[in-house]
């Protein structure tokens, strides 16, 4: 009942608009999250809407929309003999639910329009790159794109002019008004493909024309637009079917990536990357260690980057680095500029509790590795909070009862769960693992986070997996 | 007991006639309040007294944002003080037509000096009937008084430098009689008021000069002052401890004074940070010996107990860095912010602190309940008949 009266709340309308916004504007989204969601009030709970012009209008639109609806609804209903006040109330009383259509068709119509006007923009990029002299670097894959592109631009700037799009700048407009910015001089440029539907990396490859490729893994994200992990993984290859004979490194720690990769491409993984094989590795709160041995001589390097996942990749970005001309020594020192970036796997001290941050690593692999890196820091008491993963389609059972295994495994001493439809799974996975330690349950994030500082106690390890955005909840 | 929704009401008691006005706020915040809204077992109701004596409650202080806005006080103005009631347990009671009342289960001072932690709130919370966190009220009258607590420990043969103190009746009438006294002290001196805390008002004097100027301060701020030797070179250390009966210390702590004397600034304010007590000029643990750590937890249960403090209290003591004599300065009965920081690195949450303090009061109200304070006699019927024995 509360959910249905939530329709005729005066926010409603803003609601909707602010979860347009939250769906980037994707039509499509917008209406799944709408045919999802029950309860229409408390849903701006993390962020607001941004009074943009564009969100101004599909206000005015929602509310024209509305009137206008309930006048047809009233309209309709009086002229099938309904006395005129009952037609009223009808009127208002179906509005609400035919205004989330309306915006549906609105934003197709806008899409449409926007067509014309991106091609253009995507069509003078292209030009613009086609002239430009630098190499081309693309990355794909389901997750770890920004880190492979961070780690390339850390390591290859230690001896060429390299420019990569910051933020998630992956889509061809996102690329395009990167490529606006270009100066002409730079010797690298790093693109991160974005892989929404099939034929999207394909389309990225002709635009961008890259000359190298990595792939960084392929698992479940974004399987409810992709529906099968061999879909998704057709469209991330797409990559090396551009590429050809072109160098493509695949990263083979992923077990997808293995089984979809040729012979002929260059994998990397906790033992090295082409000629960089690597020796010895430790990790902890501080950074990893990396031990290389390359042309017989051993490297040591040590990066701020935190987990033994980020072994493979750096070694594929000291074998591209060396074979784009850079020395040894100048790739030591790029691998010592590397660091943990933006809520992922970002550590930081706050009153002695080491809260590391992972907040945008919200895939199972991500999941895992977060996890393993716990594993590692012994003798601290570990915390790990988790709303759990979106996007993972009918595999979410199986996904998050393995997550809840590994922490169980791992010995994590307290697993902080955020009630909703997937978090008892992870009980789940745990309780079957006979986990020892508490597991503590908050129904919004929130709540988490403001108990979570008066919980901890020095020297405590704080990891926090994925944070949903409202459009999750 | 009520239940508010199910959980119990807790009053949480801040602000106060007191030159520790603005600590008291942050101490009822940074902790208390936000900890007991993020266990989401009780409903707070935060108490606010204001430096004229009124007493106001109202949830939107719960945040310590409220008391960061620029009009807060005029805000407050608009607010009708509440009054107390003692009818059925202890009350808040907000007046109008439309006034209501709300009972309250626990109470948690939050008050430091003058009024709130000396004991006087304390008495009051005991006439009312309701558990209250922290010390009681003769451990906080005694520790509130410097020289009183100089006098109990050292009655119960503990080490404390020596001394001269004197009201202020006493030094306009006979100050030269306190000079001499004084200088049989070893200069240079500590020259403090005897009621405040947070270092307020306390000064090193070297010189005559500076001993008079150090006075007249001291004076200003209290009616009593004490003069004490200075112990150099010094090594501050202080320990917060907490138990009824069976007592627990954190860990020994060791102020890193960016100036001569750990001020008020210092404690408070040199980080720039609002998380209650400044942390970063501080060494937890402090980096002494394990046999001077030993000592000196030791010597601080014994203190604590001495008073008879409970719930929570924190020893400050002087070390001679060269002699490793140890001595007890003070006292602390509310602990800024509750020592928290010290808490956590000795492996407490704020959690585990907050909610034990609550169980530590109420084992305590449990037990003064059990306690036989009345008898039946028939001394009145007696009076006017036969002399009464």
């Amino acid at each position: 009942m509360k959910g249905l009266l939530s329709r005729y709340h005066p926010l409603y309308i803003r609601t909707l608009i602010y979860m347009m916004q939250a769906n980037e504007y994707y039509p499509r989204e917008f209406l799944a999250w709408y045919h999802r969601t029950f309860d229409f009030s408390a849903i701006e709970k993390r962020k607001h809407l941004v009074y943009t012009p564009k969100a101004v209008l599909l206000i005015l639109f929602a509310w024209g929309s509305f009137v206008f609806s309930a006048g047809m609804s009233a309209y309709v209903a009086f002229e099938t003999g309904v006395p005129g006040v009952i037609s009223a109330i009808i009127g208002i009383l179906f509005a609400p639910f035919l205004v989330p259509y309306s915006l549906f068709v609105l934003m197709l119509f806008l899409n449409a329009l926007q067509i014309p006007v991106e091609w253009y923009i995507v069509a003078r990029a292209k030009r613009v790159l086609k002239k430009h002299p630098a190499v081309k670097i693309a990355v794909a894959g389901s997750y770890g794109k920004t880190t492979m592109r961070e780690i390339l631009k850390s390591v290859l700037s230690s001896g060429k002019r390299v420019a990569a799009p910051g933020g998630s700048h992956n889509t061809p407009l996102g690329i395009a008004k990167f490529v606006e910015q270009l100066r002409g001089d730079e010797e690298v440029l790093i693109f991160e493909f974005g892989e929404y539907y099939p034929g999207d990396i394909m389309r990225l490859c002709k635009f961008v024309e890259p000359q190298w490729g990595v792939i960084t893994g392929i698992n479940e994200a974004h399987l409810e637009r992709f529906k099968t992990v061999d879909r998704a993984a057709a469209t991330i290859f797409e990559l090396a079917r551009y590429l050809k004979d072109k160098p493509v490194y695949v990263n083979a720690d992923n077990e997808l990536v293995r089984a979809h990769a040729a012979t002929t491409h260059i994998r990397y993984d906790a033992h090295g990357a082409g000629d960089w094989q690597v020796v010895a590795a430790e990790t902890g709160i501080e950074g990893t260690s990396i031990d290389f041995k390359h042309d017989e001589a051993v490297l040591r390097a040590r990066s701020k980057l935190l987990g033994l996942h980020n072994v493979g990749p750096i070694a594929a970005a000291a074998d591209i680095a060396s074979k784009l001309g850079l020395t040894d020594e100048q790739i030591r020192l790029g691998i010592e500029r590397t660091k943990p970036f933006d809520h992922r796997l970002q550590p930081r001290l706050d009153g002695g509790v080491v809260m590391i941050d992972d907040s945008y690593n919200g895939n199972p692999d991500g999941a895992r590795v977060a996890i393993e890196f716990l594993r590692t820091l012994q003798g601290r008491r570990r915390w790990y909070v988790t709303p759990g993963l979106v996007e993972m389609g009918s595999r979410k059972q199986e996904v998050h009862e393995t997550i809840g295994r590994e922490l169980a495994q791992a010995h994590i001493e307290k697993v902080v769960l955020l009630r909703n439809s997937v978090t008892p799974y992870i009980a789940k996975g745990l309780q079957e693992s006979d986990y020892k330690g508490e597991i503590v349950w908050f129904d919004e994030a929130l709540a988490a986070y403001r108990a979570l500082p008066t919980m901890t106690v020095s020297g405590d390890v704080v990891l926090i997996q994925n944070d949903w955005p409202d459009q999750y909840f | 007991m009520r239940y508010y929704g199910g959980m119990k009401s807790i009053a949480v008691i801040f602000g106060g006639r007191s030159a520790e006005h603005d600590v008291s706020i942050i101490t009822a915040h940074i902790p208390i309040i936000e900890t007991l809204l993020a266990t989401r077992e009780y409903n707070v109701w935060p108490v606010y007294i204001s430096k004229e004596g009124k007493w106001y409650c109202d949830q939107r202080m719960n945040e310590l944002g409220f008391f960061k806005q620029p009009d807060w006080e005029a805000q407050l103005s608009e607010m009708k003080p509440v009054s107390l009631s003692f009818t059925a347990g202890f009350e808040i009671v907000w007046p109008g037509v439309f006034g209501k009342s709300q009972k309250i289960d626990i109470v948690f001072p939050s008050m430091h000096g003058t009024f709130g932690e000396d004991g006087s709130l304390m008495g009051l919370l005991r006439m009312a009937n309701v558990p209250f966190v922290g010390c009681d009220i003769f451990a906080s009258a005694v520790a509130m008084d410097k020289v009183l607590t100089k006098e109990v420990v050292a009655a119960e043969g503990m080490p404390v430098v020596p001394y001269v103190w004197f009201t202020q009746a006493q030094w306009k009438a006979d100050a030269d009689h306190f000079r001499t006294k004084i200088k049989q002290l070893k200069a240079p001196y500590f020259v403090k008021p005897v009621h405040l805390g947070s270092s307020i008002g306390i000064a090193k004097a070297k010189t005559d000069a500076e001993l008079e100027n150090a006075i007249e301060v001291a004076l200003h701020y209290d009616d009593k002052v004490l003069v004490e030797e200075a112990v150099e070179p010094l090594l501050e250390i202080t320990l917060p401890l907490m138990g009824n009966d069976d007592v627990r210390a954190a860990q020994c702590e060791r102020p890193l004074n960016t100036s001569e004397l750990f001020d008020f600034n210092d404690k408070y304010l040199s980080s720039g940070k609002s998380s209650g007590v400044n942390n970063a000029y501080s060494e937890i643990p402090a980096k002494i010996s394990e046999e001077l750590t030993r000592q000196i937890k030791d010597l601080g249960i014994r203190v604590y107990r001495t008073l008879g403090c409970s719930g929570i209290a924190r020893v400050d003591f002087l070390v001679n860095d060269s002699t490793k004599e140890v001595f007890v300065n003070e006292v602390n009965t509310l602990p800024g912010s509750l020592y928290h920081h010290n808490w956590k690195a000795s492996g407490v949450s704020n959690r585990d602190l907050v909610l034990e303090l609550i169980r530590l009061a109420q084992e305590r109200f449990a037990s003064q309940k059990s306690r036989t304070y009345a008898f039946k006699s028939d001394i009145l019927k007696k009076v006017g008949g036969p002399k009464v024995q």
